[in-house]
């Protein structure tokens, strides 16, 4: 399908905190205040409600991969709700041109006394595959998943990760128009969470538009051309993956973002580029900032922590000490540091902070910067460690 | 670590406002949703027919009794019925003939068919829940495949019936063509119901208990074991008001008794207990139910994954 698009014009969607009258005992009460004329009207909030989701719009064309990202409670599922149909927008419109491939809870349909093979045509007609398509895949959904030994099991004997890629290998076979991802790239073991994401990077290019909701950030910036930040319903940033990314970094590591204690100050943090490395290259960022009074011995004005975005943790940690750079006297300072990128393909948050070595305590921080480290085919695994190969006795 | 660098780049394109204007307020009219709902319905044939082979998959496959499990409630209905006919018989003293118990058998397959169906129905959204909040598909199929596969248990217990009526003295006559009239009112009326109840039950989770209470003493306000005329001129009139009555009634009139179910019926006892337009009263039941039960569950269907 060419036109195949995803549409959230204006969208706002109504939920209701605790219980909802749903028994017929409580229907007589609820009744009488309809009538009393209590009852609140679609647009408004009453008692309980709040807004999941305020005021989202976005438009996903052929091509595009929209990453939703966010903390919990932050809208994204339920707006993946309304794209599917499974809600509806309170106001707006939403919309979704072209058969959707959702993989979301990709074995819901599941029923533990039937057999795998017996699951697979189920959940394959509850996504909305037709028959003749489930008969011509089936044995690659098999093989995708890995099961072809328990087919004919009940999947009521199935471990868990069979279970869930068996659901992700249907989901993913199905030829969608659109394709919609809520996190399940956490499915299975390391190998088939590898496959299963190259398989839904092969459909992402194969040019057809995307929606995808991750807290794996790394994914994220891998897969999505376009990203939305979220937070209680609310866009907060939106932008290309690199720029919604940096913005829930930093909201998300308030704490870590330090109000200048006036001794240090930062004014910019920029990587020379497009911010997309590629393994074992060099490349440079440019810091820029003031000093009010000459740094004593324990300020340490500029350390450079560099985290991966998929696992969280801190890879690299140099400062200006380390390295026997000092910054020029009171004043303001241009500097460029040069680092080499050492690592394997993934996505890395650059912070750079001043910290009194005293206290081991940040006294200033810059905005970070996100790159993206694509693979040079020079090695894998964890570290570069500059592997040299030579022939002995020559 | 293969990856290849896709050629797309960051655009941020997708994530400008698209302002299309202001939202189309859709309204359809009754006649639209009732075309919808027939559109959806043709195209989830695939969908409701898995739903219904897993119903059917799920009861028999580990069952000890099989497929005499569609006979149970039949049998124990007749054996029942027998019981209480044969009291009464003793205490009137005229005996009972063999013809009461056809009238029975006939009638028997058709009510445990009705009750399963509603007992069916009327949990399957809130039972597959993980489905209704998690994937979008229309909604009907899921009462309509549990009365599916409803059907196909009560086609089995109706062919036993059939091949063993001719031994209770039942015989070929053109009034034989009326059951096939009567099953389809029946058939429904139960998807008229069970479309109703099973969304009365999302928003309200104790219809299913009381769904479960009208079942179990509903068979002593419906013609089962006893047939209407023996209710008296008054009291056959207000059991035919249960729209279930004359569909069982007309069964056993028609196979049992070769009638004309165009024509009224007199009672042993010298008054009429059948009149032709409690076809028409049942059928407005059945079709009127239908479309009424389709478009209440097409409205409220947009609300069932918040409620579920």
């Amino acid at each position: 399908m060419k036109d195949a698009r995803l549409l959230f014009d204006r969208v706002w969607k109504k939920f209701h905190r605790g219980q909802i009258h749903d028994s017929l005992r409580d229907l007589i009460p609820a009744l009488a205040r309809q009538i009393v004329g209590r009852g609140a009207s679609d647009k408004e909030l009453s008692e309980g409600d709040f807004w999941a989701v305020r005021d989202l719009s976005f438009e996903v064309r052929a091509g595009q991969t929209l990453g939703i990202i966010g903390p919990n409670g932050s809208g994204k599922s339920t707006t993946l709700k309304m794209l599917t149909r499974i809600m509806q927008p309170t106001r707006g419109y939403s919309e979704a041109t072209g058969r959707i491939g959702t993989l979301i809870e990709v074995s819901a349909g599941f029923h533990g006394d039937l057999t795998g093979r017996e699951n697979v045509f189920l959940q394959g007609a509850i996504m909305g595959m037709p028959k003749k398509d489930i008969i011509r895949n089936f044995d690659q959904i098999v093989d995708f998943a890995g099961i072809a030994e328990a087919i004919d099991t009940p999947v009521k004997r199935y471990s868990s990760g069979m279970n869930a890629r068996l659901g992700f290998s249907i989901a993913a076979h199905l030829g969608p128009d659109i394709l919609i991802i809520d996190e399940v790239l956490a499915v299975g073991d390391m190998s088939f969470q590898e496959r299963a994401f190259g398989r839904i990077r092969d459909l992402a290019n194969s040019g057809i538009p995307v929606i995808m909701v991750s807290h794996q950030l790394d994914r994220i910036a891998e897969l999505c051309t376009d990203c939305i930040l979220l937070d209680r319903g609310e866009v907060v940033a939106r932008g290309t993956a690199a720029e919604a990314i940096a913005a829930y970094v930093q909201s998300h590591d308030a704490s870590r973002m330090v109000e200048s204690t006036g001794i240090v100050m930062f004014d910019t943090l920029e990587l020379e580029g497009s911010g997309i490395v590629r393994s074992g290259d060099h490349f440079s960022v440019h810091i820029t900032g003031r000093t009010s009074v000459e740094l004593g011995d324990h300020i340490e004005p500029i350390l450079v922590r560099v985290r991966s975005m998929r696992t969280g943790t801190l890879v690299f940690v140099t400062g200006s000490k380390w390295r026997d750079f000092s910054l020029p006297g009171p004043g303001p300072f241009d500097v460029c540091l040069q680092l080499q990128a050492n690592l394997p393909p993934g996505s890395y948050m650059i912070e750079v902070a001043a910290e009194d070595l005293n206290l081991h305590e940040d006294i200033a921080s810059a905005t970070s910067v996100m790159m993206r480290v694509t693979d040079a085919r020079t090695f894998a695994g964890h570290i570069q460690m500059n592997a040299g190969f030579s022939v002995n006795g020559a | 670590m293969t990856s290849v660098e896709p050629e797309r780049r960051n655009s941020g394109a997708a994530v400008r406002d698209p302002r299309v204007g202001p939202p189309p307020e859709i309204r359809p009219t009754l006649l639209e949703d009732l075309r919808q709902i027939v559109t959806d319905i043709r195209w989830s044939k695939h969908l409701i027919y898995q739903l219904t082979l897993r119903d059917i998959r799920v009861k028999y496959k580990q069952a000890v009794f099989g497929f005499a499990w569609a006979l149970l409630i039949p049998i124990a209905v007749v054996g029942a019925g027998l019981a209480v006919r044969f009291a009464i018989a003793f205490y009137s003293g005229k005996g009972l003939a063999l013809g009461q118990v056809a009238g029975m058998a006939v009638k028997a397959v058709p009510w445990a068919f009705f009750v399963g169906c509603l007992n069916g129905a009327t949990p399957s959204l809130v039972s597959n829940v993980s489905l209704v909040t998690k994937i979008y598909f229309p909604r009907e199929v899921l009462p309509l495949s549990t009365i599916l596969a409803q059907s196909f248990d009560s086609l089995i217990g109706a062919l036993i019936v059939v091949s063993i009526l001719p031994f209770l003295g039942v015989t070929w006559s053109w009034p034989l063509l009326w059951a096939p009239v009567l099953l389809i009112m029946l058939w429904v009326l139960s998807l008229a119901l069970g479309l109703f109840l099973s969304c009365a039950n999302i928003f309200f989770r104790d219809v299913k208990y009381l769904v479960q209470v009208f079942l179990t003493f509903g068979i002593f306000i419906t013609p089962v074991m006893l047939d209407a005329s023996m209710y008296g001129p008054k009291g056959s009139q207000i059991m035919m008001l249960n729209p279930v009555a004359p569909i069982l009634e007309g069964l056993r009139l028609s196979v049992v008794h070769h009638h004309n179910l165009l024509t009224p019926r007199m009672a042993p006892d010298g008054f009429i207990f059948w009149r032709p337009w409690y076809l028409a009263y049942t059928a407005l039941w059945a079709f009127g139910g239908l479309v009424l039960g389709a478009l209440i569950f097409h409205r409220s269907e947009r609300r069932f994954a918040e409620l579920v």
